[in-house]
């Protein structure tokens, strides 16, 4: 079955995102490899960067090397959910859990 | 390493199931913690009264983990896939690993006849909770176990747990920080399995729902005790259920 995941980012789309470095945090409940793409959440007063967007099963920041946008698909290696980024209340981007 | 996001799903999914990656995880925050906190860390000055407490709080998380020790074991014969089989076996691992932290903490604070101290001080909530749990594992109902340890038990330990360090004196703050991150792990399983679960077969939802009314009163009773004994604040407590409030609600359980 195809996973209708799967082609949310179109080449262009893509290509038009901002790019972001992403450094080690300190973060290590994942293996090293995969350490930079995870961090801890600073509470409600933590301001998220475009590239990243909060797991609402375990409360993890999930970062990305590219801005995230509505439809794409993000991965919690914490806690092993799948997301779908969208626009939740205010503007603001949020993850809901594909099962 | 390019971005894990990039990942195909059952790339990821054998990924984060594998045994490998549990060990690589673990690795990260347990290398340093022998017996489960930082050795450098010294013991504060407790009270009688804080230290009576601390000791109920404890020999309850005991029976929490000993329940999840024995159903994580359990449900490995009759887990539905590969998957699900190797990654029940990092839970058992982790659960063993926090009960005999915990039977060690208790040590610490002086605790002998460790067995009988702890039957002694729990919860009786808790306990009927266990046995109910078991029944399920016995009875090899996959849905009812997995939602009872992974989803219920796993979500009210994260919840009470987090609260707990905050308050916690440093020894035990740091001790539960460690089995706090493997809560994640064991949460975000039952969860996400249960999830895949309803999806392809949507004719369970209504007996889980009925396994929630039989043990919500066993986890709320347990939560507000524990509560009550962390020293959390009777205003701040509905916050502290919306973890486990919020993933039933993920699930589409009735509220």
């Amino acid at each position: 079955m195809t996973d209708p995941l799967e082609d949310a980012r179109s080449p262009r789309d893509r290509a038009a995102r901002q790019r972001f470095v992403l450094d080690d945090t300190g973060f290590d409940e994942v293996p090293k490899k995969y350490r930079r793409f995870y961090r801890k959440w600073g509470g409600v007063n933590d301001a998220l960067a475009r590239n990243e967007v909060l797991c609402p099963v375990c409360k993890v920041v999930i970062r990305s090397t590219r801005e995230l946008r509505p439809g794409d698909r993000v991965y919690c290696m914490p806690c092993m959910s799948r997301l779908v980024v969208s626009v939740g209340e205010g503007g603001r981007l949020e993850a809901l859990v594909a099962y | 390493m390019s971005d894990p996001h990039d990942l195909p799903k059952e790339v990821f999914l054998d990924e984060v199931h594998s045994f490998e990656f549990w060990f690589q995880a673990v690795a990260g925050y347990l290398t340093e913690r022998p017996n489960g906190h930082d050795p450098s860390i010294e013991e504060a000055d407790l009270n009688s009264s804080e230290r009576e407490a601390l000791i109920t709080t404890l020999c309850n998380y005991a029976i929490g983990e000993t329940a999840a020790l024995e159903a994580s074991s359990g449900m490995i014969r009759f887990a539905p896939n590969r998957r699900a089989k190797i990654f029940l076996a990092t839970q058992v691992v982790d659960e063993a690993r926090h009960l005999e932290v915990l039977l060690y903490r208790l040590s610490e604070l002086g605790v002998t006849h460790l067995e009988e101290v702890v039957q002694s001080r729990a919860n009786r909530s808790l306990l009927a909770f266990r046995k109910r749990l078991l029944q399920f594992v016995d009875g090899h109902d996959w849905e009812a176990a997995l939602f009872a340890q992974n989803v219920i038990l796993e979500s009210m330990e994260f919840s009470v747990f987090q609260a707990h360090v905050e308050r916690a004196d440093p020894i035990t703050g740091d001790m539960l920080t460690g089995i706090i991150k493997d809560e994640r792990r064991h949460m975000g399983f039952g969860e996400n399995e249960l999830g895949r679960r309803l999806a392809e077969t949507p004719h369970i939802r209504a007996r889980l729902q009925a396994v929630k009314k039989e043990l919500d009163p066993l986890v709320l009773d347990t939560f507000e005790d524990t509560l009550e004994q962390v020293g959390v604040e009777r205003s701040e407590r509905p916050e502290l259920g919306r973890s486990y409030l919020a993933s039933v609600e993920r699930l589409g359980f009735a509220l």
